[in-house]
């Protein structure tokens, strides 16, 4: 069991009992949750202004849905990501913008434009990512999709021990990332929920968290409004808030330090409880039977 | 010989670990730590820190409070909660009143000679009385620290809810506070403070027989009931004592009396 060490994203530095929120941003007009909402450049950028508002610590800018759809090649990603990030760049120049992309040529234009950290929901599916990380000083997230291509849907897949699976593929590619010249406090796993995984295991791999959290490497989750809460309460996507915070706090529990989530202020909300019971943060206030 | 008092409520909230991330009543904080600068203006050769406890008695003057009572925290040693890391003592942890005193003296810097006596909330007035005269004619140059509070049913959201007779009990011991009126402390009824939750009762007359023969002077620096719970902030001193000075205990700082 190796000890948490301090993540450095940006300038940043974050010590391990930290609770990170990464607020999701979409450049898409067609992503599960709230399909377009951030389409436009300025709502995009008013989406910006109030994650940060309410304690977002990283954003998490997408250019292509992880669903099947409609082709988005490299260019159009391009397109929909890098003017924003450098946007973003301009109005907050300390804070930790992230990419979410699996494409090299996208993650370059990104850090150019002012991107930290490259998240890579794909499984490492493009090796040349991590050069580009290396190459800018940026960080990378290493996930596990099952060795499933990008923007595929896991058919009857099924695992002799999908932890076990889960560790050997993000921990081989932080390997590789620090190989390709990654800083190791710039690297993260994220066991990549519902990414070439039914239900059962991504409900397996959040009991199990502590596995990943026992690495040594800060753990990033992304479980926001995803399927796999959908089908444990029966729930469409805009019904998944009590399952997500749930899921929040359990991982949290259980090790994980970056949250990736729609509902900024929810989360934040739920990453101070958690941290307030474990003992790493105060309460904000306490005069209960105190007076 | 009793050179100085000073009064202070005890809320567990006076302790700066136990209320979380935000300063409550800040303003409380600082009057009480001013009292206590002034108590120890002019070095006095020992303090005798009386509060209210279960029962009478001396308290090992090395004892500290144990914050983990009020605040227990997890068990490794990087939490930040208030129960942890707090400081050692092999002692036992003193009752909350007498912790807060020792608290408000550590805090001030102060290293000299303590004594920290328990009165029991119980005791009738000429026993309180009796526990004072006893502490005024020790020898030396003694400085009081008196912890209580008044009553805890001032309001529909007090702990005790609204008790009508609050107000006025309240009202009557900052008037014989500020009077110097000691004798009138010596009066408080003690079914009813019992009934008004008000701790500072039996300590108050403890003080009353300490200082009741020195006719003294004194200056509120703070009066308030933020949650329901009256508390005071006054300074005493000898009208012609040793200490005397013909002044009174001082001017308040700026923003320490509410008034």
């Amino acid at each position: 069991m190796s000890e948490q060490r301090d993540l450095r994203l940006g300038r940043q530095v974050f010590r391990p009992e930290q609770l990170l929120v990464m607020a999701i941003v979409n450049r898409t007009p067609d992503s599960f949750y709230r399909p377009g909402l951030t389409w436009d450049p300025a709502a995009a950028l008013d989406r910006v202004h109030a994650v940060v508002a309410e304690g977002a610590d990283i954003v998490d800018v997408g250019g292509v849905p992880a669903r099947p759809g409609d082709d988005v090649d490299a260019a159009e990603e391009i397109r929909r990501t890098v003017p924003f990030t450098a946007a973003v760049r301009d109005s907050y120049p300390d804070l930790v913008i992230s990419v979410d992309t699996w494409r090299h040529e996208v993650g370059r234009e990104a850090c150019a434009a002012g991107a930290d950290l490259l998240n890579d929901s794909w499984g490492g599916w493009d090796p040349r990512l991590a050069e580009v990380a290396a190459e800018f000083g940026a960080g990378i997230v290493c996930s596990h999709a099952g060795g499933l291509p990008p923007r595929t849907r896991p058919f009857r897949v099924a695992y002799d021990d999908v932890v076990r699976d889960v560790l050997a593929g993000t921990l081989s590619l932080a390997a590789r990332a620090v190989a390709a010249g990654v800083e190791p406090a710039r690297i993260l796993i994220d066991p990549a929920h519902d990414f070439g995984k039914n239900t059962w295991h991504s409900l397996q791999v959040t009991r199990r968290l502590a596995e990943m959290a026992a690495t040594g490497w800060p753990v990033l989750v992304s479980m926001s409004n995803k399927d796999f809460i959908g089908e444990t309460l029966d729930v469409p996507v805009d019904e998944r808030l009590a399952g997500t915070l749930a899921v929040t706090a359990v991982s949290a529990w259980l090790g994980a330090r970056v949250f990736r989530a729609h509902q900024v202020r929810e989360t934040r909300q739920v990453l101070n409880t958690v941290s307030v019971i474990r003992g790493d943060l105060p309460p904000a206030r306490v005069v209960r039977g105190l007076a | 010989m009793i050179t100085a008092a000073a009064l202070c409520p005890s809320p567990p909230l006076l302790h700066p670990t136990l209320t979380g991330r935000e300063a409550v009543v800040p303003e409380l904080r600082a009057a009480c730590a001013r009292a206590v600068s002034w108590l120890l203006r002019d070095d006095p050769g020992e303090i005798a820190v009386v509060g209210p406890a279960v029962a009478t008695g001396e308290w090992d003057a090395a004892g500290r409070l144990d914050p983990a009572a009020f605040a227990p925290g997890p068990d490794h040693p990087a939490a930040f909660a208030p129960g942890v890391g707090g400081p050692r003592t092999r002692s036992a942890p003193l009752p909350l009143s007498l912790g807060l005193g020792a608290l408000l003296l550590d805090r001030a810097g102060y290293r000299g000679r303590r004594r920290l006596l328990a009165v029991g909330q119980d005791e009738p007035a000429s026993t309180c009385a009796g526990l004072g005269a006893r502490l005024g004619e020790r020898p030396g140059r003694i400085a009081l620290l008196v912890m209580g509070d008044g009553s805890a049913r001032r309001s529909l959201k007090a702990p005790g809810y609204l008790d009508p007779r609050a107000a006025g009990f309240d009202a009557e011991v900052e008037r014989a506070v500020r009077a110097g009126d000691l004798d009138s402390l010596l009066r408080l009824d003690q079914d009813l403070a019992r009934e008004l939750m008000a701790t500072g009762r039996a300590p108050w007359q403890v003080l009353a027989g300490a200082m009741r023969e020195l006719a003294p002077v004194a200056e509120v620096r703070y009066r308030g009931d933020p949650f329901g719970v009256a508390y005071l902030v006054a300074c005493l001193q000898p009208r012609a004592g040793p200490a005397g000075t013909g002044a009174g205990p001082g001017r308040p700082g700026p923003g320490s009396v509410v008034e």
